[in-house]
């Protein structure tokens, strides 16, 4: 059985994106967005984006800068 | 004298504090009983008048103020001149400092680590797992870090 602890959307990737682009010392603001049934992973990085004004940051070293050089 | 009369009946009391039925003030000097009387009929006529000129005030108070309806969560902001995180120490805007005093504390930053710390247990799992990225092992191995002393960015 595939491991869906971090398949997108999933609790722990919200954690890890939120996390990671609201920055550690808004580790529990981070947590709480994570809770929030979003639609879809597209909508939760909108939010994001919105109030960070930066790409979202997060998940595996090969995606973690999506900002083109 | 008849006995039985109404207002010879100890425990009929009127409400307008006279003793008889129709509610008229009795019992002052000639004359100031009808004015009395006249001025409470104008009064409460006039009292009529006013509720019904204005029936939003018997049913909704607020129906007469322009209030903008609550939004939800995702809505537009209705500030658009102000970046949405105004007061917090992250993007956009001015941070916490620019808050009033009254609403500078300690406590949220408490409710924070609370909050990250009572989740510590099942994040700390969760970085287990083979598909953990690097970035959320990063992030649990600050919380664990700073676990003792509180996480104060």
């Amino acid at each position: 059985m595939a491991d869906v602890t971090f398949s997108p959307g999933s609790f722990f990737d919200n954690v890890d994106k939120f996390a990671n682009s609201l920055g550690y010392q808004n580790a529990g603001i981070a947590i709480e967005l994570a809770m929030i049934p979003w639609k879809s992973p597209e909508e939760r990085d909108a939010f994001i984006v919105g109030i960070t004004e930066e790409d979202v940051k997060g998940g595996n070293e090969k995606n973690y800068i999506k900002r083109n050089f | 004298m008849r006995p039985d009369a109404p207002q010879n009946n100890p425990a009929n009391v009127s409400g307008t504090g006279g003793a008889g039925q129709s509610g008229n003030y009795t019992g002052f000097a000639y004359g100031e009983n009808s004015a009395l009387n006249n001025s409470r009929v104008e009064g409460n006529a006039a009292v009529a008048s006013v509720n019904a000129a204005a029936p939003s005030s018997q049913g909704d108070p607020y129906a007469d103020m322009n209030m903008s309806p609550l939004g939800t969560f995702m809505d537009p902001t209705n500030n658009p001149s102000e970046p949405i995180t105004a007061g917090v120490d992250f993007g956009p805007g001015p941070g916490s400092e620019a808050l009033p005093n009254a609403f500078k504390s300690d406590a949220r930053q408490d409710e924070n680590v609370k909050i990250a710390m009572s989740y510590l247990p099942d994040l700390s799992l969760a970085a287990q797992s083979p598909n953990a990225p690097d970035s959320y092992k990063r992030f649990v191995n600050y919380l664990i870090q700073n676990s003792n002393g509180g996480i104060n960015g």
